[in-house]
Formats: C-alpha cells, structure tokens, sequence
C-alpha cells in the first residue's frame, strides 16, 4: 500500500489522487449545475447531464490500475471535519481498497449507460431537469456512500441516495392515472408519491436502527473510521461484549440498514412500489446500484464482527453472520415466490431483484460460519453484485423499452412482443438465462460461488439455508420463463391489438436505447466466457480474481485468513445443485408457459391447495397489508384517539380550566375593584388624603401647585395626550410604558460609570 | 477583535430604535419594515465580529455598574454556548422581518376585509416596534449573566410576544394571548422561585455562583423549580397544551420566531443556570429526564399526525422536536448538551421555514387546513423545496445540519446509556427508533400539500413574492452549510461545554 496521506493541504491532496474524489464530487457539482444549463435549452442540457455522467466514468476508471498493480491508496483522508473534544477527530477521507473500486466502477459505468439510455426514455418530459439533479446527485451520493472512508461520511451518502430515490420514486408527483400502480382493480393501487414517501419511511426505519449501533460502536470505539475501527477492534469489541446481549443488538441493529436498504425481509415491503418511478431509474436505483448499498455495508463491516468471531471467539460477534445469512435466504425464497404470480413486469424485475439481493446477504452470512468460509463468501456477495447489476439493469432497461412502446405495466396487456422488438427480445432473454442461472452465463458463475460459499462454510445452518437458496433458483428460472413467454411469445395481447387498431404499431426501441442494453448484455457474456475459461485458466478466472483481490485487501487490514483449498467435490456437489434446480424450475416452465401442456391458470384455479397458495403469494404474503394496518393506519388512527381523548378531554381541559377561571377571577377582581377597592380607596382614600394634606399644607400646596404640579402634569398631559392621539387602546400604552422603562434602565446603567469589561 | 461596547450595542441599537421605529411607522406605515431590518443588521455584524475571539471555546464579556448597592452588575457574555444562539435567534429576526413585510400587509388586508376598517399606520407602527423589543428580549436572555436580569429579560420576551398574539394572532386571539402569558408567566414564577432560593444560599444573583448551591440539602429543589420553568417554556409533555394555541393562533412570523427561537431559549437557559453550574445535581434527573423526553417527543410527533391545520400541525411538531433537544439535555452527557444546543439552531432554522411555508401558504392559497391543499408542487416549486429542506432539516436528513444535530442528540444519549443502567439503553434504542415518526408525518404532509392532482380551485394559485421566499432560502442554505461543514458550530459549541461540565465537577470534586 502506498503510505497514508500526511501533512499535506486538501487541495494537494485531491490532486494527488483526485479519482477517488472527483467521481462523486463532479456528479454533485453536475446535479447542481442542471438549472443552469437548462438557460442554454434542454438539449444542451442532457448533454451535459451525460458529460457529467462521464467524468465519474473517467474518475472511477483511473482507480481500475490500482487493482491490477494491488498498490492502492488506501484511506486517504483529506481534513477534519468535526473536532471532538479528548476524542479522534472524524475526518472527511476516501477509502480506496478493492472493494470500493470494484462497486464504485460498477455504479458510475452502470449509472452512465442508463443516463445514456434515459435522454431517450425520457425524451420530451417537461421537468427533466429535476430529473437529471436527482439522477447525478444520486451518482454522487451513491459514489460517496461507496468511497467514505467512515460511517459518518457513509451515512451522508445513504441519505443521499435515499432522498434521490425519493425525488425520483416520485418523479410523476401529479399522480396521474395511469402513473398509478398495483392492481389491476379491484386490488389496491398505489400513486407514485405515495410510493416514494413509503420508500422513504421504509429504509428510513432501518436506518435509525444502523444509527443507534453506530451510537454503541462510536461510543465504545471512540472512531467512525472503517480502518480504524478494524485496527483498533481487539480493543473496542471485548467491550461491548463485556455487556451481555449488547454485541447481538449491536449488529442486529446494525444489519437494520443494511435490510432496508436493500429490502430484505422485513423491511423489503417499499421496493415493489418504487417501480412508480421512470424505468430508468428503476433499472439504476432500484435494481443495479442504491438497493446493493446494504450489500457493501455489510460487506465492509463484516471483517469487524469476523475478527470477533474467529479471533476473540465471541459468540455473539457471530450473531452478525447468523442474522444476515438467515435474512438472506429467507428473503431470497420469499421474494422468488411473489414473483411467480405478479403480473407487473417491472415488479417481477423488482422481487427478482429482492430475491437476488438475499443470495447477497446469503453469502456475506455463511462467510461468517466458519473460519474458512470468509473470502469464500465475501468473493460470492462482490461477484454477484457485480453480475447482478449487470443483468438486472439490462432487464430493467429491456423492460422500460417494452412499456415505453405498448404503454402498459401489466403482462396481461402484453404478449408476441418478439415479433415487434427482435433486439430487444434477444437481448432481454440473454439477461434472463443469466438471472436464471444458465451456464456459461455471468450469472451462473456468480450464484454458483454462493452456493460454493454455503458449502464450504458446511455447517447445518449453511447447508439448510443452501436448500432455500437452491429452491429459489428453481423458482427464478421459472418465473424467468414465465415473464419472457408472457411479454414476448405466445399472441399479442388485447391491448396491442387495441393498439394496433388506433394505429399505434408498437416498434422497436431506438438505438440509443438498446445500444446501452447491448453493452450490458455483452458484458454479461464477457464476464460469463471468462467464467468459463477461467475454470481451464484460473488466471482469468473473474472469481478468483475478486478473491484474490479480496484475499490481499483483508491481508493488509490485518486479518487472519484460513483459506482452503477448493475441493473439486464441493464444485461438482454446487454445480449439481444448480443443474437439478434450472430442470426442476425449467420442467415446470415448459409445461406451463413454453408447451402449454398445462394451462397455468386453469390448473391453478382449479386446485383447492394451489388456489389459496396463489392467492397468498399474490397478496404478498399479506405482508404489506398488514403493515399498513399495523403502522401506518393503526397509528394514524392511534393519534387519532390520543388527540380526541389525552389532548382534548386532559390537557385542553386543564387548560381551558386554569384560563377560564383567571378570567372569572379577573372579572371578580373587576367588580371587587370598582364596587369595593374604587369607591374605598381611590374615592375614599383619595379624598381623606386630599383633604387633609388641604387642610394641613395649604400653604405649601400653593407653592407646589406653583411650581410642580402645573409644570409636570401640563407636560405629561400633553405627552398622555400625544400618546392617546397615536393610537387607541391598549397596546400604544404597553410600548411606551416599555419603552420608557427599558430607556430609563438602560440610560441608568450607561451613565453610571463603567468598571471591568471590554 | 470585537468592538468596545459591543454586546451592549447588540441591546441597545434594537432598543433604541424601538420607539423610532414607531414613530416612523405612523409617517411611513407598512414600509417601516425595513427600516425594522436595519438594527438587526447591525447587530448582526455586531456578533459575526466576536466569532475570532469565541472560537474554540474562547468567551468575551462586557460588565456595567448597576446596582451596586445590591452587588448587581449589568454584565453581558458571550462564550461558546451563546455563539451560535445569537446568531440563530438574529438571523431569524433579520429574516422574518424582512418576510413580514409582506405578509403583514396580506394580515392587515385579510383583517380590513373582514372589519371593513382600513388599518391605520399605527398598527405597522406598533407591530415593528414591539417586533424590536421582542428581539431584544431573546438576545438579552442569552447574553446575560446574572439572575435579576436574566429574569427581566425573560419576562421582556414574554410581554411584546404576548402582545403581537394578541393584537395581531388570529381565531380567539385575546384568550389564546392571555392562556400564553398565564402559562409561561407561571413558569417564569416557578423560575423565579428557584433563583431566589439560590441566592438565599449563595448570596450573589450571579449565574456563575450558582454552583455555590451543589451540595446544599435543598439543591434538588432549586434545580428542579429552575427547570419546571424552563421546561414550561419548552412545552414538555404535560406542559405543552399552551402552545399549539399559542404558535397556532399567533400572526404567522411570530409562529416563526416562537416557535423555533423562543421556546428552545428554554433549553439554552436550563443549560446555563442548571446543567453546567449544577452538574452533579442534574446529573441524578438523567434518568427520568430521558423517559420525559421521550415521552415528549413520542406525544408530540403523535399529536402532529392527527392535526389537520398546518399551523397546529407545525406546533405539535415543535413539541415533539423539544423532546429531541430534551433527550439532549437528559443525556447529561456532553455530546448530548451539545447536541441539544445544536438542534436548537437546525430547528430554529428548520422550523422557520416551515412557518413560513405555512404562512407562504395562508396567504397564496388562503387556508389553513391540509385537507383542502394538493398538488401544489406545480404552482409553487420553490415553496416546495423550501417545504421539503425544511422538512429534511428537522427530521434529521443530510445534508441538512439535522443530521448533525440528532447525531450529537443521540450520541450523547447513547454514550450515558451506556454508562448507566439497561433501563437507559433501552430508552435510548427506543428514542431513536421514534425519529422514524418525524419522516413519517413530515413526508405525509409535504404529499398531502404539494404532490398527488391539483384541485380545480387552487389552478390560480401563484407563487410567493421574493419577499417571503428569498428569506426562507437563507435560512435553509445556512441548514445545508452547517450541515455540510458542521465545524463552523461544533467548534464553538464541543469545547466549551465539555470544558464547562468538566470544570464542574472537577471543581467540586475537590
């Protein structure tokens, strides 16, 4: 590694290494600059959006030589940004170590070919300059998020991304009909501002949890920093796990973020709906990158909770791994089987992506299972994300171009695409077959190392949580089958033959649209073949070059690593697996969707055990339901009662109460004051005063009378006068009063002389 | 290198110009606003002199013979804790005077169509003058330094408030008026109660000797009684009926100025004359202090949901938002202290603009109610955004410096949950899950208000005049600055309150 960044000023610090700060610095610069190209007109301006596009391309490529020359930088800090008193200060810094360059040029190449892909996409939108400030500030934050070199400075950036996701979720935020989405009626339906709100709140709630532990390793760390935090773990860790049940919570509520983030069970609820917003952002937000955020914090967090595990043997330190593996699989089957029945193309894509983001958090679990399984699993979830984005995002983008050209969300609405958007098929059934798994595929390559990750780790759990995530592949592939048939094959639709009628032939998408599907599919393809000759040529193996780089990164953090040798056996036993699934998940498929031997709906319908599972399945496992009973009608009815009940039976009660009767006794003091206390003392007194002081002073009075009493009351009258002449009522009396009052103690201190100060 | 007299200056230019501000504003009438601004201005610069020399913890003072006979002193401080006080409470005044310039003309309209008198000059006369002194009662109790003139600022602050709500507040403004003077004003008495206690023991009104008071049998009491009145400015659960009336009925800048600067002053005194002098003693009230906190901010969040009014709405979000810089003080812990202070300026700033969205609101579309709003967004983008930061910088959500604040708040909060008992940890855990209700209900309203169809009567709704919105676009880039580079207030605010609750202890230790 080259030596860390000392004594020097920022400025010559980004000019040093200025890739891994102007990737998401330019980004940021570029959303904000959008108003101001638009003055030069909108096409100006989306060129501009793609330049900007581009210089996080170029700042995240100038990292890639790092990788291969394994010298990288490291944890560049740049300078302090809060001082904390007898405590490490937090610094603003970058952390460059393989993982972060592999995710970053991941997202910045990725963001740029859907930025490409949306100038089309979005082409003749009134608003796209809003629409371009939250896509590239996305690419900042996001980049931001991956760079940071402490949680601090990562937590910013995960904000970001979710405030962008939010601006763009709800991008159609007049909510016209046909933005809507779920159903069909008589289910509910959802407008595309509900949907971001609820994406919003939804990682929100993860995110407070991650906080509170990263209040509980700050406080016991006494630093935010990722490399600190590993160096100085054998301290802080034993600490926290002096306290019984403190660690478990601790990475509980860390892996909180995490699973909303990437809506994982059970927070995953909010990703279904995001597909409100453009496809494009569906395709980059939703699909490539923000949702593969909890995957990278986990990822960078684990060598901490793995330390604990394997080195300081605490056992709670494993709860980490356990959670997230069990979160994993669990999420991976579940979201699999909504998408066996969804009728939305975009949120098939959208459990597909839920699913596939669990075999991610699966391999990052198992990692933690046993010593040997670490790099293993690790490699798997940085593979796979890697792969993932790229096909997913290739789906998305294939599936943007379908709606954009027949203007519907629903497969039903679909069908014998092919025949109007060849490239768009071919393209769009090569992403799928490796989503599906199938070799030589990137896909298959990556899921299989999850796999290999859980056998390797072979332990019960891992073996168990290995046959959800094999079950689930069998339901990929035939749900992969199922979309492809009912979007492309078979007959068109009603609705395209509607279409057809009015004079609407669905068409091809336009080159800069497919163009950028293109790259992906190919990279996809590249990736796979290198997967393939990798196996013969372990040097190019994409794998084992990600474990190797993995394997070297966690060598310089200082961790003990036990890397086994890969038995043949255990790939053989992972390949099998992913054979039997693709027949058992493929089988199926061709009866029901391909041959038609089986008329899907008729045998569902007609089955008394599949009918009511379908209907499960298709309600989401009823899951959102009743999350919307529970917190968000429950509560709002909640405080509903509370007000009508505590608020106003109590407290205004109390308070009309304590004001009412200051007012009754305001009035009785009124009537004691003018029947009583007036004729009493005012009258009565006055006049005992008057006319005794008349009878004992007259002399004197004279003289007063004179000189005073003329003099002062004239002036005051007419000052009384002026005043009253200014205003009626009470007010024009308060201030003066106020006035005189505040001048008088003011003037009194200020001629008095001073002492002390200054 | 601060200028000679300048603290007294700070007092004396709005106080001075109070009564001109009058006089002129019966030749001038409603643009005697800006001639409202000037003062403000001045002091402002007045306070950006001292940042050199209170950086990193530094303070400087000014002291005047005033009683002498009484062993009084006229003395005026600034140190790392009132800094940033200052400056919020200042460039709030400075903005929504120049913001009320046009809206009072819309409540002064809205109040002659519906009297059918024409206001006369007197009443923008009045309502500047007492606006002047209202500011200067918010700066005199930050600046002060003895207890006599601590609570005569105190009530300075209360007296114009009370008066610009009941003059010129809406609804039934003359109870609303009289159940906000009752309310705060026994508060204040519980407070003077306490301040004479004290100085039955220690002999000087001086907040400084206030730690002569730690370990005298009845210094629970004092501090208590101290904080019930502070607490009742605060509005804390249980105390807090006065103000969803008060902010929700008051003329809407003065929602603004009340309900962000004002209550959290409470806050910024109980760590004054309570949390730094009396450490040790405050430190036994952690526990339930935090339950009340959460308690506060769990209730106020609730309220906020079932409101429909978006004035009321705001109000209760206040509420809830004192029981985040309560959960601060309650940490007696100093990120905690520090993190309180902290969300006092992102609310203060946060929820100005949101009043004055509220009041942007009133006066363009003509309601109150969030029912009857929707789609806004296109007619008012600006309004939108200014809604959304506002929103974002309460809840908490970077770049704001909400972010900031509640990560000191909770940091604080954790770090004496931690060192204390698992009752505290798990408030602390619940606490934070609780900031979940801020998203919540601020995102709901932003949707209600400005997403979804725009109804058919509010298609000529037009965007604010630059008057009312170029003020609230300061306000929330100072949100994103600080938030961005938080050091411009955490090295003011960190070293001084860990070194003041350090020496504390350390001198009573001894």
């Amino acid at each position: 590694m080259i030596d860390p960044v000392a004594a020097m000023t920022p400025l010559e610090v980004i000019m040093k290494y200025p890739g891994p700060w102007l990737a998401w610095i330019l980004p940021m610069i570029g959303a904000l600059s959008m108003p101001l190209f638009e003055r030069f007109g909108n096409k100006i301006r989306d060129y501009a959006a793609v330049a900007w596009g581009f210089t996080s391309v170029l700042s995240a490529a100038s990292m890639v030589p790092w990788l291969f020359s394994g010298n990288y930088p490291g944890d560049i800090k740049l300078t302090t940004w809060i001082t904390f008193p007898g405590g490490s200060p937090l610094e603003v810094g970058v952390l460059v170590d393989p993982l972060s360059i592999i995710i970053c040029n991941v997202v910045a190449f990725i963001s740029f070919l859907i930025l490409v892909y949306s100038t089309e996409y979005m082409h003749g939108d009134k608003h796209l300059t809003r629409f371009w400030f939250f896509f590239l500030f996305f690419v900042g934050s996001m980049l931001l998020l991956v760079l940071s070199d402490n949680l601090v400075q990562t937590m910013v950036g995960w904000e970001g991304v979710g405030i962008c996701s939010y601006g763009l979720i709800g991008y159609y935020y007049r909510d016209a009909k046909e933005r809507w989405l779920g159903g069909p009626p008589p289910h509910k339906m959802f407008p595309p501002s509900h949907a971001g709100m609820k994406a919003f709140v939804v990682t929100g709630i993860g995110d407070v949890f991650i906080l509170g532990s990263i209040f509980v390793i700050f406080n016991f760390a006494g630093t935010l920093n990722y490399v600190e935090l590993i160096e100085t773990a054998h301290h802080w860790l034993p600490q926290i796990a002096a306290v019984p049940g403190l660690l478990a919570i601790t990475a509980i509520f860390f892996l909180g973020g995490p699973i909303g983030k990437s809506a994982q069970f059970p927070l995953h609820e909010w990703l279904p709906e995001a597909m409100a917003g453009p496809t494009s952002v569906s395709a980059l937000i939703h699909a490539a990158t923000m949702v593969k955020a909890g995957v990278y914090l986990v990822a960078r967090m684990s060598p901490i909770f793995y330390l604990g595990t394997w080195e300081m043997f605490l056992p709670e330190a494993q709860v980490f791994f356990i959670v997230i593996a069990c979160v994993g699989a669990f999420t991976c089957f579940m979201a699999a089987s909504q998408a066996l029945v969804s009728v939305e193309l975009k949120k098939i894509l959208a459990y597909s992506t839920v699913s596939q983001i669990g075999y991610m958090m699966l391999a990052l679990g198992v990692s933690g299972m046993s010593e040997g399984a670490y790099v293993a699993g690790l490699t798997a979830s940085v593979f796979h994300l890697t792969s993932h984005a790229l096909f997913k995002a290739a789906l998305f983008l294939g599936a943007g171009s379908v709606i954009h050209a027949i203007h519907t969300i629903y497969t039903f609405n679909m069908g014998g695409m092919k025949k109007y958007m060849p490239i768009t098929f071919i393209l769009m059934v090569i992403a799928t077959a490796s989503l599906a798994g199938i070799p030589p595929l990137s896909g298959f390559w990556s899921k299989d190392a999850v796999f290999i990750a859980c056998l390797v780790a072979n332990t019960p759990l891992s073996l168990t949580l290995l046959a959800v995530g094999a079950v689930s592949a069998a339901m990929t592939f035939f749900y992969s089958i199922r979309y492809i048939k009912l979007t492309f094959l078979g007959h068109e639709s009603k609705h395209i033959e509607e279409m057809e009628k009015h004079g609407h032939h669905p068409h091809e998408a336009p080159k800069i649209m497919w163009v950028p599907i293109a790259i992906l599919v190919g990279l996809v393809c590249v990736v796979g073949l290198f997967g393939l000759v990798g196996f013969f040529v372990p040097s190019l193996s994409p794998e084992l070059f990600i474990e190797h780089l993995l394997h070297d990164m966690l060598h310089h953090m200082g961790i003990p690593l036990h890397t086994h040798h890969l038995e043949f056996p255990t790939i053989l036993t992972a390949w099998g697996t992913s054979a039997a699934m693709l027949l058992i998940g493929g089988i199926l498929g061709w009866l029901f969707y391909l041959s038609r031997k089986v008329d899907s709906w008729a045998f569902v319908s007609g089955n008394p055990v599949l009918k009511p599972i379908h209907t499960f399945l298709f309600n989401r496992w009823y899951m959102n339901s009743a999350y919307y009973k529970v917190f968000v009608y429950g509560l709002i009815d909640f405080s509903k009662v509370v007000f009508a009940t505590l608020e106003s039976m109590v407290f205004d009660k109390i308070t009309a109460f304590v004001s009412g009767s200051t007012i009754a006794f305001g009035k009785v003091l009124h009537v004691f004051e003018t029947k009583v206390y007036d004729p009493a003392i005012n009258v009565g007194l006055v006049n005992v005063f008057v006319e005794g002081s008349r009878l004992l002073y007259n002399d004197l009075e004279f003289l007063i009378d004179v000189s005073l009493n003329r003099g002062v009351p004239a002036t005051m009258t007419g000052l009384h006068n002026r005043v009253k002449k200014l205003q009626s009522g009470v007010l024009s009396y308060n201030i003066i009063y106020m006035v005189i009052i505040f001048v008088v103690l003011i003037l009194g201190f200020g001629l008095t002389q001073m002492y002390g100060g200054i | 290198m601060a200028i000679p007299y300048s603290l007294a200056l700070v007092l004396l230019v709005p106080l001075v110009s109070a009564p001109v501000v009058y006089y002129l504003g019966k030749q001038m009438g409603k643009k005697v606003g800006w001639v409202a601004t000037l003062p403000l201005i001045v002091t402002l610069l007045l306070i950006f002199s001292l940042a050199a020399d209170l950086n990193g913890g530094g303070s400087y003072s000014e002291s005047y013979s005033w009683a002498p006979d009484a062993g009084l002193t006229f003395g005026l401080l600034a140190d790392g804790l009132s800094f940033w006080m200052l400056i919020t409470i200042n460039v709030l005044c400075l903005g929504i005077c120049v913001y009320s310039t046009t809206y009072m003309e819309h409540r002064f309209e809205e109040e002659e169509h519906h009297t059918g008198v024409p206001t006369p000059n007197s009443a923008y006369a009045s309502y500047y003058a007492l606006y002047l002194l209202y500011a200067v009662g918010m700066l005199g109790t930050v600046l002060t330094t003895n207890l006599i003139q601590f609570y005569l600022f105190y009530e300075l602050m209360l007296v114009p408030s009370w008066a610009l709500i009941n003059n010129y507040g809406y609804g039934d403004r003359e109870r609303i008026g009289m159940m906000y003077f009752m309310w705060t004003h026994v508060g204040a008495v519980i407070l003077l109660a306490g301040i004479l206690s004290s100085y039955w023991i220690t002999g000087s009104f001086e907040i400084a000797a206030l730690s002569g008071v730690v370990g005298s049998p009845i210094a629970g009491w004092i501090a208590f009684a101290i904080l019930i009145g502070f607490f009742t400015k605060m509005a804390v659960f249980g105390i807090h009926i006065w103000l969803p009336y008060a902010h929700g009925e008051a003329p809407t800048p003065i929602s603004a100025l009340l309900s962000p600067a004002m209550i959290g002053i409470g806050a910024y005194a109980a760590t004054r004359l309570v949390i730094i002098p009396m450490f040790p003693v405050y430190q036994t009230f952690s526990l339930v202090f935090s339950l009340w906190a959460l308690l506060t901010m769990t209730y106020g969040g609730l309220m906020a949901l079932a409101q429909d009014d978006i004035k009321r709405f705001l109000a209760y979000s206040s509420v809830s938002q004192m029981g985040y810089i309560f959960l601060g003080l309650a940490s007696a812990a100093e990120y905690g202290v520090s993190g309180a202070i902290f969300h006092y300026i992102t609310h203060g700033f946060g929820k100005c603009i949101l009043f004055g969205v509220a009041g942007i609101l009133m006066a363009q579309v003509g309601t109150r109610s969030i029912k009857e709003m929707g789609g806004l967004a296109d007619r008012m983008p600006w309004t939108t955004v200014l809604c959304l930061l506002g929103f974002f910088s309460i809840a908490g959500v970077p770049p704001t410096m909400g972010f900031m604040s509640k990560f000191f708040i909770f940091s604080g909060a954790f770090s004496s949950a931690l060192s204390g008992s698992p009752t505290q940890l798990i408030l602390a855990l619940v606490a934070i899950i609780m900031t979940v209700l801020t998203v919540g209900y601020s995102l709901w309203t932003v949707r209600r208000i400005f997403f979804g169809p725009l109804p058919e009567k509010l298609k000529e709704v037009k965007e604010a005049p630059w008057t009312m919105t170029v003020p609230l676009l300061v306000f929330a880039l100072f949100s994103v600055i600080i938030g961005i580079y938080p050091k411009l207030v955490t090295d003011y605010l960190l070293p001084f309150i860990s070194e003041a609750l350090h020496a504390t202890t350390a001198a009573l230790s001894h």
